[in-house]
């Protein structure tokens, strides 16, 4: 049984896989593609943070909220002028998957040439560590751990109990329904990659002062939270979030067990689920 | 659908008489200039030409592969072990053994994983290239683990008093790999012409027609990914010999997606066409502003070349579609593009 | 009629399309020959280096020391045979892949004229290798990238001293790491385990097999571990090593893994863990930001600043030099220059060059350089070294720099121990 540490660090992994990972699948319930470069809007929202607390001096809480709103309108762009117009009839799968992964190689060269490739820090944000006794915990973590929280209750809340929230679960199961009763499908695709983006820089920020910020930082989370969409499900919310949850966990305790060779097993799981059970752990059929 | 078109005569779009002499003046390039430099940058475009011929036949049968440099990798590793152990001597029956042990492992993985359409299987794809990437790194009797296998280039070939020594400069590399991309397209060009052809053309325009029609997707699909994997894998072979040596570094996520981005930039509608007009315009473009002293310039241009290409060009048809459209306002040719609805157009050989 | 018309005008066109190509790519390529100048003569080296992607930051950090060493030293320039030359940096992308160090390294020579390149980092030793070797282009490298690593260590290294008559390895890096082992060893003799940690990348590289055998030897305490390149999240593995018993953990030369170890074991209560790194610190400032400040107290790291050297002695001369372009350097950048780590790569590497041209008395007959370079000895930012003959690798030459150590104590560097470096047998 690998020790309590291990735990809470997979779960901090667990808490930003299950972010990402909710946001790509919210952007795939409703537009029905992949957006590869979530890990970039993770990048992105990690970068705004750090300018916002050092540059601007607004405070770490407010300027994850500013990074929401401005990588979130970033999303809403991408989706406007390119993604809408890349998914209308005659285009294939292909069209918009190769320009979401060609945003990678921009966003990341952008920031490289606009921010520098020298790593960044915010450790001084929320410095200190709270030591247990059995395991020690940073207060950057648990920032980690009650904002997922926070977010998570607050999505549950947008998607159950507001009108805007109604229109993307009708939207999701059946967007023609939804659209003759009034729900403008357009404006709903717009509004839940502008949610799903938000959710990605948040991420990136609250992770900014764990981590350093530099513009390959998006990667893992990238590759990691399609890894736990995989496990979930492709086009389940509940599947992200359990998704999330397991491949946090499993990460650091196979880490803990196998050392470097995680990845292969990782990588292995994710074949095999995709070829025995593609649906994933929550998944209705996906088509 | 995958994408909207597919399939272009390319008959219509470039005449034969173009192509021979185009052939024909790349022949005589190092009658131009010896220089490294461009040299270089052809022979490199060339190999990853030869790669998206490759993708874009996959693409055919409405997959897109995302583990296609895994297959380089795969190539690369056998004709580099093969060498290292048999001799120099045997250099040109371990690059044969390279592309048919690709094409073997394609066939074995096509079979277990083709079954998963769509997102599922690029996702598979992505996960394999990790796989192999990570065990050529860690199987170290085999593969040197990190270090990597310094590929020699072939033993020279004397043909009576004249020898051709690949050691002394690039221009037999230059010359073997106009071979290798004529041959490949060939190739692909014959599959156009016979029967299989119609199909894959049929399976691209409308795959729920074709099954109706009793085409057997699966089997067109497992015979696209292997014809692609067996010179995806000389293209691998080639390519480390070219640059002469052979790591796990080289072959990673991001060439494969490059191998995409090179389809897509030059039109996945013309097999051979789309293929060599994406890969030089984009390897060239890459090549000249890493040189510049902006750090980081080249991938900034490298995504917004791919976003613009598909924003602007009609239903995602490339810079190939765009020369056709050119070559028919420049000569007022009347005929129209045909896209074949229909397999089999009794082309038979 | 048409028909006939269409084909040759369409043959007309792609003819002079493809000629217009080809005439602007030979133009290109045909610069003009500089006038002959009547003061010094200019000699360009090429430093090939990472300065886009992941592995930037090594290309460009040094950059404004390495061009300010130039500066200083071009200021008087050198002689040979009564000539007074000039050096010229010219630094060129590699992007840290051996595509890109065969592209960089092409054109360098056909396009800049490079006749010596040095400074060199990335792990493209062997794509390098194979163009500057036909091309007697003289290539300074260090012994340290993973396919560098000589065949004679157990096989599979790229390096052939028989093949590759015009690589000299400059910078030792597998033996500057067992000697900062060493080091570690000498500044704290009641350690209980050192855990040395790479990348799952250098795992299997003769080199680790060396560094094993000479450890065991001297009988020091010491476990292995590994990461996947890209490891952000190092809790299991320092959890595993604080479970092997191990206080300080040894990482070799990966900044970003560095800094994310000091924040780790610090948040996972290690705090008697010490964390050391072989590469130097690439600035306070980023250190500090990234690790936070109590958690950066204590780290350990290279320290190869030449005045601070105890037991090496580097000529007055030099020192005086080093700390005259570190303060160009300050100005360049607009603030305290404290990357040490420069000072025994390109600028040792071009102390060697010019001594090696004054000893040979050319400027541009390689081979003669070459010989001077063999089993030569040179006054260099790291201290007066004879080039060491054949019991390294059966290669004639080795070069080395001492092994110092600092540790950070209140945000500042504190000269800790140094090793003398050996070359691994």
């Amino acid at each position: 049984m690998p020790p309590a540490g291990i735990w809470i660090d997979g779960l901090v992994q667990s808490c930003i896989y299950m972010t990402m990972a909710f946001g790509m699948v919210l952007v795939f319930s409703i537009l029905g593609i992949l957006n590869w470069t979530h890990g970039q809007f993770y990048m992105l929202g990690a970068f705004v943070v750090y300018y916002a607390v050092t540059a601007a001096g607004i405070p770490f809480p407010l300027s994850l909220l500013v990074s929401g709103v401005i990588v979130g309108a970033l999303g809403m762009l991408v989706e406007k002028f390119i993604i809408e117009r890349l998914t209308g009839p005659g285009y294939g799968l292909l069209a918009v998957t190769a320009a979401t992964m060609a945003l990678i190689f921009f966003f990341e060269g952008a920031a490289g040439m606009a921010f520098g490739l020298m790593a960044k820090g915010m450790a001084t944000t929320l410095p200190g560590v709270l030591d247990m006794g059995v395991f020690s915990i940073s207060y950057q973590k648990i920032a980690v751990i009650i904002f997922t929280l926070i977010v998570m209750v607050a999505m549950y809340i947008v998607l159950n109990r507001t009108k805007i929230g109604k229109a993307i679960r009708a939207t999701a199961q059946q967007p023609d329904a939804a659209s003759l009763y009034g729900v403008n499908v357009g404006w709903v695709s717009l509004i839940v990659m502008g949610i799903g983006c938000a959710l990605a820089a948040m991420a990136g920020g609250i992770m900014g002062p764990v981590q350093s910020v530099d513009p390959f930082m998006g990667r893992i989370p990238m590759i990691m939270s399609l890894l736990a969409i995989v496990i979930g499900g492709l086009g389940s919310l509940t599947g992200a979030i359990v998704g999330g949850i397991i491949l946090g966990l499993l990460n650091s305790v196979i880490a803990y067990k196998i050392s470097y060779l995680s990845e292969v097993v990782l990588f292995v799981l994710v074949i095999a689920i995709l070829l025995i059970r593609p649906q994933g752990l929550f998944g209705a059929a996906s088509k | 659908m995958i994408i909207g078109r597919l399939y272009i005569d390319q008959k219509s779009v470039v005449p034969k008489v173009v192509i021979g002499v185009v052939i024909a003046l790349l022949a005589i390039v190092p009658l131009f200039t010896t220089s490294m430099v461009t040299l270089s940058t052809l022979i490199s475009s060339g190999i990853w030409a030869v790669a998206v011929m490759g993708f874009i036949l996959i693409l055919r049968t409405g997959q897109f592969s995302m583990g296609q440099a895994a297959f380089m990798a795969i190539g690369g590793y056998v004709s580099a072990i093969l060498t290292l152990n048999l001799g120099l001597s045997y250099y040109w029956l371990s690059f044969l053994a390279s592309g048919v042990i690709s094409g073997l492992i394609a066939f074995a993985i096509g079979l277990i994983v083709l079954r998963a359409g769509g997102t599922s299987f690029s996702i598979i794809t992505i996960a394999f290239g990790e796989i192999v990437r990570i065990v050529a790194l860690n199987w170290e009797d085999l593969t040197h683990g990190a270090a990597g296998i310094l590929v020699k280039p072939p033993p020279p070939i004397n043909i009576g008093n004249f020898e051709i020594n690949f050691s002394l400069s690039l221009v037999p590399f230059y010359y073997f790999m106009i071979l290798l991309v004529v041959a490949s397209a060939l190739f692909y060009w014959q599959i156009d012409r016979i029967r299989i052809g119609g199909t894959f053309r049929s399976v691209a325009a409308n795959p729920v027609l074709a099954e109706h029609l009793g085409v057997h997707l699966m089997k067109y699909r497992v015979i696209a990914f292997t014809i692609a994997g067996v010179f995806t894998g000389f293209a691998g072979a080639y390519y480390v010999t070219f640059i002469s040596v052979i790591n796990p570094l080289i072959f990673d996520l991001w060439k494969s997606i490059q191998i995409m981005m090179m389809a897509i930039v030059g039109g996945p509608s013309l097999i051979v066409g789309g293929a060599i007009i994406g890969s030089t315009v984009l390897y060239s473009l890459g090549n000249y502003l890493s040189q510049l002293p902006v750090p980081n310039v080249q991938y900034v241009v490298f995504g917004a070349v791919v976003v613009l290409v598909l924003l602007f060009l009609p239903k995602g048809t490339g810079l190939v579609d765009l020369w056709g459209k050119f070559w028919r306002k420049v000569f007022r040719e009347p005929e129209e593009y045909e896209i074949p609805g229909e397999f089999a157009d009794d082309e038979e050989e | 009629m048409i028909k006939k018309w269409y084909k040759v005008s369409s043959l007309l066109v792609a003819v002079v399309m493809v000629l217009t190509l080809l005439a602007t790519a030979c133009a290109a390529q045909q610069t003009p020959a500089p006038a002959q100048p009547t003061g010094p003569i200019t000699i360009n080296i090429g430093v090939p280096m990472p300065l886009s992607g992941t592995a930037a930051p090594w290309g460009q950090i040094p950059t404004p020391l390495r061009e300010a060493f130039v500066q200083v030293l071009n200021k008087q320039g050198f002689q040979v045979n009564g000539q007074t030359y000039n050096l010229k940096l010219i630094q060129v992308d590699d992007e840290n892949t051996p595509e890109g160090g065969s592209a960089a390294a092409k054109e360098l020579i056909e396009s800049d004229g490079c006749k010596f390149f040095a400074g060199h980092w990335s792990w493209n030793f062997s794509a390098i290798a194979a163009v500057t070797n036909p091309a007697k282009v003289i290539f300074l490298t260090r012994n340290g990238a993973p396919d560098a690593l000589p065949a004679s260590w157990g096989g599979g290294g790229a390096y052939d001293p028989k093949t590759m008559p015009y690589v000299v390895f400059g910078t030792p890096s597998q033996e500057e790491f067992l000697a900062d082992c060493f080091a570690l060893v000498d500044a704290f003799p009641n350690y209980k385990k050192i855990g040395l940690v790479d990348s799952s990348v250098s795992k299997g590289g003769p080199g680790w097999v060396a560094v094993g055998k000479a450890l065991d030897a001297a009988g020091v305490r010491y476990a292995s571990e590994w990461f996947a390149p890209g490891t952000t999240d190092f809790s299991p593995m320092l959890t595993r090593l604080n479970q092997e018993g191990c206080d300080i953990v040894f990482v070799a030369g990966w900044v970003g893994e560095y800094m994310a170890m000091l924040k780790q074991r610090y948040e996972m209560g290690y705090k008697n863990m010490k964390v050391a790194c072989s590469g130097p610190f690439v600035s306070m400032d980023i250190y500090q930001a990234v690790v936070g400040v109590d958690a950066f107290e204590g780290a350990i790291g290279s320290y190869e600043a030449p005045w601070a050297f105890k037991k090496t002695q580097v000529n007055p001369s030099i020192i005086a030099q080093c700390q005259e372009a570190e303060q160009i350097a300050a100005q360049t950048t607009g603030a305290p220059y404290d990357y040490t780590g420069e000072f025994p790569w390109v600028p040792a590497h071009v102390e060697i060059l010019t001594q090696a041209m004054q000893q040979a008395g050319t400027v541009s007959d390689p081979d003669a350089i070459m010989k001077a370079i063999r089993g030569g000895t040179f006054d260099t930012t790291a201290g007066k070294w004879t080039m060491s003959g054949a019991q390294t690798y059966g290669s004639p030459i080795v070069f080395g720099t001492p092994a110092s150590l600092c540790s950070i104590q209140n945000g500042k560097e504190v000269y800790l121990s140094e090793h003398p470096m050996e070359p691994l047998p």
